[in-house]
């Protein structure tokens, strides 16, 4: 059909969740139906600038998926503490899908924040109708935790020599 | 134990009243069933032969009577049979339930849900039916076939011995001819599976089919399947129908030799014509009974396999006794003494190795260790769920062994790691535990139940109180009763415009005549008000022919129907397959109970036109299109134009609902209570805009805020007690079902708590409110043994015990064991700091 032949609509929120979501790399390979299922299932939220989005320690049950916006990671404690920054199209917590995880770390918004939050309860509602896919995401996680670190092994281990003993995440 | 019963013992204790009323019902029904036989050798001997018009009536007469009467008692015996058989499959049902639920946990670890199901639901029914035809089938259809019989030897022993001497002939042949028809169903039934999976195959690898274009290697290769099975069909159609014929060809037979011996010996005036008749008529009648014992055999057979293989199933012991017969439960004070606890799984796998333990009444225990440790199977121990399997476990000097069921459940409340919440409302899952403990006759005595007030208490204790209020908050009140809550309601709402109206305005959507509701549904942005007559209500606003008449003056009903459809296809196209749960509705306007409805409309009008539509049809969109909510719904957006239009409606609808109909709608006012949205609403005079928890909290604390003022909080608390939590409490957040756990335990207020990482999915607030709570309230009056997940909530336990590979490796006070810089510092501390 011709797109351009229709009446102008605006997308809805769920569709637009779901072009959002075909374009994550944890979801690559992954058929149309249960992708449908999550973009439906999962929440647009909106941050304030300066408002923490997760806190550290906590067990927090999310996925995200920034759609406009930075976020920093940083520790709360005496003297924030700034980490790494997230920006759009960055997708942040998909292990808390599989299991109970707490935060390391805090995730603060610089900017005003949206992101698509996915909760574990309602992913995992989707993986009892779609069990199939859970074997993909998680080499999508596994190939993600390789690549990350295989990029500080390249880029900055030179440099630091307590960071050289700590390497080997990827072999957990 | 019921899985030691043979299936004869269903028939001795069934009713034995019926099981004798049956039999008496059986012997008349044979003798009314052999005298219309009598009665047709005199009608044709006596009326007919000799014509007399006056005993052909009379005989005729108490022919219809046997064969009414025959019916009728037919039929009696069918309903008592059916009563017997129901009787006691609800009986089986019962009974194996309450087996099941007493056996080991580790049984439940291999035995899936669904096949306790299907046990339950499909697999008893044959062994129960087969009990009400137990006694009724054998004995009515042998006393029938040695009646008939009886008979046919009475009119004439040679001719009865001659035609009733085919059936031995059957009996011989036709289990040989069974027998291969059964060898070619399995031959059938292996080639249907080897079909099977080479259909399978290709249809995986379609791709490599497709790509190597091999579609005449796959229609060859599948083709010798379906040929072999064709062949094999043929043959087992063949015996099947075989038996069919030899059935009925011996069925046939008979008259035959009747017909040539009865014949010749009627021309030789050896038998008179009326006695041919009649023995005619036994004949054909003795194959029914024939053939219903036949069937009950078959009937029989299966039965009592299926029965055996079901309860052996089953056959699994009680790990422990369910109630003491002989005494009250103990009341235990909470002493633990464990000397050289082991347990051991199938394969020798020791789980727990010489576990060593003292607790006195009161002490505070924390298990913590890697995990794998064996923390959570020395709890399950201690607690009766998994059977120990050497050294000891006692409380108060008593083996937890010997103890039962009944005598741990009055004295330790266990928090499992995963706690399940039932469906029922809040109410009904805090008062669990309690209820649990009272005997069949208190059964449903709320006065020996918690009240209220203790209820409410300890939701606040472990955090729940807000989540309930939330839960009131969400309630729709009942027309016409509570009205002094409604005048206090209204009030609020002044009191909140006033004082957070501005504050909150972010999120909160107010009632405003002026703009179009994006949280309110096309219904009530429509209405504009709440009905005070059932035609009006929302959902059947679809229904009323005034209102549609409204909608066609207001052009809506083409557009709106038509956004229903857009609806139910977009929602269908993302969950239609699937089975429904009740977080895929959650955002829809569809109901789990209409989703088949839709789903069948959808396909039906996949190709019809919009101004084609059913009236019905489209009665069942324009009902979704009404409550679409644009700021929930998000499956669809809302036309600008759309937007317009309804609004527009709104005021041509207001104008006339008062004239034609004064008094069936109140509009939203600020003075009137709102009777059909929720107490939430009506204090907000809007609806909320958003669910993120932020905002959440600060409408809430507004609201607790004006509650107080008004006395109102612990009302609307009591009103939330009643939210129905959903199958499996899915409609409880994770923290808000392990909240209610640990509150229906703390409610019962055992001697002994077991709580296995009871707080691991709540936040850090609630978690160290809880370890507050032990801390403070249950020190002292609970011993308390408690599977840590972290440790950095252990420093206020008397005892701590530090466990790996099923050991105890150090036990005593955090600082005891701190200081001694053993295995517990290194947990805390990390390796690298001990060894330094």
């Amino acid at each position: 059909m011709n797109s351009s032949m229709e009446p102008k609509q605006p997308l809805s929120e769920y569709q637009a969740n779901l072009e959002a979501l075909v374009q994550l790399p944890l979801f690559a390979g992954l058929p149309l139906e249960p992708l449908k299922l999550l973009a439906y299932l999962c929440k647009r939220e909106t941050y304030q600038p300066g408002e923490i989005i997760f806190h550290e320690y906590e067990v927090d049950p999310n996925a995200y998926y920034l759609i406009e916006g930075r976020a920093v990671l940083i520790t709360d404690g005496n003297g924030e503490v700034e980490y790494t920054e997230f920006g759009e199209r960055d997708f942040l917590g998909g292990m808390s899908l599989f299991c109970h995880l707490k935060r390391l770390l805090s995730l603060k918004a610089q900017t005003r924040v949206v992101c698509l939050v996915l909760s574990r309860e309602k992913f995992q509602k989707v993986l009892e109708r779609f069990p199939e896919i859970s074997q993909r995401m998680i080499q999508a996680i596994f190939l993600s935790i390789l690549a990350w670190e295989e990029r500080l092994l390249r880029e900055h281990v030179a440099d630091c020599d307590q960071c050289r003993r700590r390497i080997g995440v990827s072999l957990v | 134990m019921i899985t030691k019963r043979p299936l004869i013992y269903w028939v001795r204790t069934s009713s034995m009243k019926l099981q004798g009323l049956l039999l008496v019902v059986i012997a008349f029904n044979v003798v009314v069933r052999v005298f219309p036989l009598e009665m047709q050798k005199k009608i044709v001997n006596e009326a007919i032969g000799l014509k007399k018009l006056d005993l052909l009536v009379w005989y005729c007469a108490f022919y219809l009577a046997a064969v009414l009467i025959a019916s009728g008692l037919k039929f009696i015996i069918n309903w008592v049979q059916t009563h017997l058989g129901q009787q006691t499959l609800a009986r089986l049902r019962k009974e194996l339930y309450a087996h099941i639920l007493t056996l080991p946990l580790s049984f439940f670890r291999r035995t899936s849900s669904g096949m306790v199901v299907s046990s339950l639901v499909t697999e008893v029914v044959a062994a129960g039916e087969l009990v009400g035809q137990a006694v009724a089938v054998p004995v009515n259809n042998i006393l029938t076939l040695l009646a008939f019989a009886g008979y046919m030897f009475y009119l004439n022993p040679l001719l009865a011995a001659i035609s009733i001497g085919i059936y031995p002939i059957v009996i011989f042949v036709v289990p040989k001819l069974q027998a291969r028809s059964n060898r070619a169903n399995k031959m059938r039934v292996d080639v249907t599976r080897d079909l099977s999976s080479k259909i399978g195959e290709t249809i995986s690898g379609i791709h490599e089919v497709q790509g190597n274009a091999s579609y005449r290697i796959e229609n060859r290769k599948y083709g010798q399947f379906v040929d072999r099975l064709f062949e094999v069909r043929i043959v087992w159609n063949l015996y099947k129908q075989g038996i069919k014929v030899l059935n009925n060809l011996f069925q046939n037979l008979g008259p035959f030799i009747l017909f040539i011996v009865g014949g010749y010996l009627a021309i030789h005036g050896r038998f008179d014509l009326g006695a041919l008749v009649a023995f005619l008529s036994a004949y054909e009648k003795l194959y029914d009974p024939w053939k219903e014992l036949m069937d009950f055999y078959q009937t029989y057979q299966d039965a009592t396999t299926g029965y055996q293989r079901l309860m052996e199933y089953f056959d699994v012991e009680p790990e422990h006794a369910i109630e003491p017969l002989d005494r009250e439960p103990y009341t235990l004070q909470g002493d633990i003494h464990a000397q050289d606890l082991a347990f051991s799984v199938a394969g020798g796998i020791q789980l727990l190795k010489q576990v060593n333990l003292d607790l006195n009444p009161g002490e505070q225990l924390a298990l913590v260790g890697f995990s794998g440790s064996g923390k959570s199977t020395l709890a399950q121990c201690i607690s009766q769920l998994y059977r120990y399997t050497g050294g000891s476990v006692q409380i108060d000097g008593r083996e937890v062994a010997d103890l039962t069921k009944m005598d741990l459940a009055h004295s330790m409340g266990i928090v499992a790691q995963s706690p399940y919440i039932f469906d029922g409302t809040i109410r009904e899952n805090l008062r669990y535990s309690c209820e649990a403990l009272l005997r069949d006759e208190d059964a449903g005595k709320h006065e020996r139940l918690p009240t209220l007030d203790e209820m409410i208490e300890v939701i606040q204790q472990v955090g729940l109180f807000v989540d309930v209020l939330r839960f009131g908050l969400n309630t729709i009140l009942p027309v016409n009763r509570e009205a002094e809550l409604v005048a206090k309601i209204i009030r609020m709402r002044e009191n909140f415009q006033a004082r957070f109206g501005r504050e909150l305005s972010a999120y909160v959507e107010f009632f405003d005549e002026q703009r179009y509701l994006d949280f309110s549904s096309v219904a009530a942005n429509l209405t504009f008000g709440s009905p005070n007559r059932d035609e009006f209500a929302p959902d059947r606003l679809a229904e009323s022919s005034y209102f549609l008449r409204f909608l066609e003056e207001a052009q809506l009903e083409h557009p709106l129907v038509n956004l229903g459809r857009e609806l139910a296809t977009q929602f269908l196209d993302i969950v239609g397959d699937l089975p429904p749960d009740e977080v895929f509705f959650q955002e829809s306007p569809i109901t789990p109970g209409e989703l088949d409805v839709y789903k069948a409309l959808i396909s039906r009008i996949k190709q019809t036109r919009l101004h084609e539509l059913a009236e019905d049809d489209r009665r069942l969109l324009l009902r979704l299109a009404l409550r679409f909510v644009p700021g929930v719904h998000k499956l669809t957006t809302l036309p600008e134009i759309l937007r317009n239009l309804i609004l527009d409606g709104r005021f041509l609808f207001m104008d006339k609902i008062q004239k034609d109909h004064p008094g069936a709608l109140s509009f939203y006012r600020m003075t009137e209570y709102i009777h059909s949205q929720t107490i939430l609403d009506n204090i907000l005079f809007g609806k909320t805009t958003s669910d993120h928890p932020s905002a959440q909290e600060r409408i809430s604390q507004s609201i607790i805020h004006l509650l107080i003022e008004e006395d109102l909080l612990e009302r609307i608390v009591e009103i939330g007690m009643d939210f129905r939590v959903g199958t499996k409490g899915d409609r409880l957040s994770g923290g808000q079902r392990q909240k209610l756990a640990i509150a229906r335990v703390f409610l019962k207020g055992p001697p002994i708590l077991i709580m296995d990482e009871a707080t691991s999915a709540l936040d850090n607030a609630s978690q160290k409110r809880i370890q507050t709570l032990l801390e403070t309230k249950w020190k002292g009056r609970s011993t308390l043994i408690s599977v840590v997940h972290r440790l950095d909530t252990i420093k206020g336990y008397d005892k701590v015990a530090v466990m790996k590979a099923g050991k105890i490796l150090e036990m005593g006070s955090y600082q005891e064991l701190i200081a001694k810089k053993g295995v517990l510092y290194e947990l805390v501390h990390g390796a690298k700091a001990a060894a330094q």
